[in-house]
């Protein structure tokens, strides 16, 4: 009964995930959201279950592709969508767009196009929670392509030295745009941690916002304990890299792969849930994209605010 | 050598080195900011880079005066990451070459996380970089940033040229400044004792005169305002002539209206800086003159800076890569009198043999 409340909860939060970005496809011919748009349509369930076994004072340090950590994570959805819409209502008043959401008020501590940059990030927050004596940690999170950047060793050595209360999250979709992992890697992810002397847990089941969920309550404690520890959890990427469309057609990858994966995706399978839910994330989708709608577009008051 | 100040100092003036003001100043953030904390390669080893840091992992614990791995990248990262949870950092590079290795934090994130973010997230934190030359530094241990960094919006630049500079600047800027700051110090300039008063502050966060006059002005950036303060010097007792000296000292925010000021007054302009001319900050301070008006200026200026080649090591060839106390002195004559101003120039030749103190290897 408690886990029945607890999926419930978790499948709320994917399915709005899901909902919020089939809005962003629906709005998107219309050229309201100018923003390149890179959707986690497929890896809902990886945002959810990470960001429910965290504490809501934890850390979130995101990338390009965190439309769902910030909402699983608790960011308000109406200043989402008028970010999107590069409007005034927005998150960072219109700034930031889709690549560069951030909720510091909710812990997700902005999220960066540059690939692998916010790594050291979470790093450096854990080696303050550590030296101030708090029990918080830090995740970064980031693809698997990630893990082939210069800086991501660097952070996995600093944080083994240092034992900064870090999770490094890989949210494995075995794709850096349209490359595959093998033609990118010539390591194992286990074994390049393990050589830091860095414990890695690899979920298969990425589809399963509960089992990640659980390998996120195991890891955090672990972490909290005062070692870094890196989580990969296997996902799939359903869309193109960048944009709201399917990109199969380009035959750099097959449909049967992601088709596999739908089969299991329980925003698919469990039609019974999602026609409960669905109404009510519905309305309140509508009312976001409402207040993104009202709100205004910045101008020439708001272009040189915040340089120094 | 000791290095006179512009302006009368008070009673309470003493002789600190520029390394000795860094130090100071560390310490002094270090005692009263709790949420300070230096990290770099080398600050707690016995070099403590070149004096600077010497001492604090000692006396503040390891948890805040700490070296890193080769990770440079990582350590910006590191500091940004702090940061954004509030702490403060300062971080090292013992030569401005190895920062290029974190530009892509410095650049890519801390440059930009106030603006692109709305103003929800900021890193203030101070990068100290480490200018080389002398004692064949060579192409990878003497580049001077200072255009590259200013370039970017979000940085803030600055050369502090004295230990003044680093005794009123520091502390406005540590756990003070809402933003990345970047401070390019200069080798040559650490082991020079300079006169300081602490209760004669006047070095701002921005250009300032170092030296009142009024027949040309003189704009010059770190070790290159010693050297206008030293050919000044010269063209007065040898041809009576009045050489302002303006310290740009922040390149990213530096004071127009003061340099338009004293070009109102001068009309001739000579400029000194550490790093190369193109797109630098000799072309910066003549687009912001021009633009004004170019009235300003009564005749073309003249512009010493870095020869336009990767720096060479050896010493026959560093001495003529660098403007040197002549060429500066020659320029200053020629802007005032004309060419074949027929005023002897000093005999010195080379810049760093008047910086008897710093006997490398570094």
């Amino acid at each position: 009964m408690k886990d029945e409340a607890i999926y419930r909860r978790l499948f709320r939060t994917a399915l709005l995930i899901r909902l919020v970005e089939e809005r962003i496809i629906a709005l998107y011919p219309s050229d309201k959201i100018q923003s390149p748009v890179h959707l986690s349509i497929g890896q809902e369930a990886v945002a959810v279950g990470v960001c429910d076994g965290l504490r809501p004072d934890d850390l979130v340090f995101a990338t390009y592709r965190s439309h769902g950590f910030y909402i699983a994570k608790g960011g308000r959805l109406d200043a989402m969508f008028a970010e999107l819409y590069g409007r005034k209502g927005g998150i960072s008043g219109g700034k930031a767009g889709s690549m560069h959401l951030t909720a510091p008020e909710v812990g997700l501590m902005g999220s960066s196009a540059v690939v692998a940059s916010t790594i050291p990030h979470a790093v450096g927050a854990a080696l303050s929670f550590k030296r101030r004596g708090s029990t918080r940690l830090a995740v970064a999170v980031f693809g698997d392509g990630a893990t082939e950047e210069g800086v991501y060793h660097e952070s996995l050595n600093f944080a083994a030295l240092m034992k900064t209360p870090v999770l490094f999250l890989c949210e494995d979709n075995g794709l850096a745009v349209h490359s595959h992992r093998p033609a990118r890697q010539a390591y194992r992810l286990s074994d390049h941690a393990a050589s830091f002397g860095i414990a890695t847990r690899r979920v298969e089941e990425g589809w399963d916002a509960m089992a990640v969920r659980q390998a996120t309550l195991e890891a955090a404690a672990r972490v909290r304990a005062g070692e870094p520890f890196v989580l990969e959890i296997v996902t799939s990427r359903y869309k193109e890299h960048v944009g709201v469309g399917e990109d199969f057609h380009f035959n750099y990858r097959t449909k049967d792969g992601v088709d596999a994966w739908k089969g299991r995706d329980p925003l698919i399978v469990d039609t019974r849930l999602v026609e409960a839910l669905k109404p009510e994330l519905e309305r309140e989708i509508a009312a976001a994209v409402a207040f993104a709608e009202a709100s205004p577009a910045p101008g020439r008051t708001e272009l040189l605010t915040d340089v120094i | 050598m000791s290095v006179a100040t512009a302006k009368p100092v008070s009673q309470d003036a003493r002789v600190l080195s520029y390394a000795g003001a860094l130090l100071e100043t560390m310490d002094a953030a270090l005692a009263s900011h709790p949420d300070v904390f230096i990290m770099g390669q080398g600050v707690d080893d016995f070099k403590g880079i070149f004096g600077s840091t010497t001492g604090l992992a000692e006396k503040y614990g390891a948890a805040r005066v700490f070296d890193v791995p080769l990770m440079e990248e990582g350590m910006t990262g590191v500091a940004i990451g702090a940061a954004l949870v509030g702490d403060y950092p300062i971080t090292t590079h013992i030569r401005a070459d190895f920062s290029f290795l974190a530009m892509n934090q410095i650049i890519n994130l801390a440059a930009k996380y106030r603006y692109m973010f709305g103003g929800l997230m900021s890193c203030p934190m101070l990068i100290r970089i480490v200018v080389g030359r002398s004692w064949g530094q060579g192409a990878q241990h003497s580049q001077s940033p200072q255009a590259t960094f200013a370039h970017y919006p979000g940085l803030t630049v600055i050369m502090p040229s004295s230990s003044q500079a680093i005794l009123d600047m520091y502390p406005a800027i540590i756990n003070r400044h809402p933003g990345p700051v970047i401070s390019i110090e200069h080798r040559l300039l650490y082991n020079l004792d300079f006169t300081v008063s602490p209760s004669d502050k006047r070095v701002p966060l921005t250009s300032y005169v170092a030296r009142e006059g009024s027949d040309v002005t003189v704009v010059a950036t770190s070790v290159m305002v010693l050297e206008a303060l030293r050919a000044a010097q010269y063209v007065q007792d040898e041809a009576g002539i009045s050489a302002e000296i303006v310290d740009l000292n922040s390149i990213s925010h530096p004071d127009w209206d003061l340099v338009a000021a004293s070009l109102a007054k001068t009309g001739r302009l000579v400029i000194v800086d550490t790093s190369w001319l193109e797109y630098g900050v000799a072309a910066e301070v003549c687009r912001q003159l021009v633009v004004r008006d170019p009235r300003l200026l009564r005749q073309p200026p003249s512009m010493l800076g870095m020869a336009p080649a990767p720096c060479p090591t050896a010493k026959s060839l560093e001495d003529i890569y660098y403007p040197s106390q002549h060429e500066t002195v020659d320029a200053i004559l020629t802007q005032v009198k004309g060419q074949g101003h027929g005023i002897a120039l000093p005999v010195e030749r080379s810049m760093t043999e008047g910086y008897k103190r710093f006997r490398g290897p570094f």
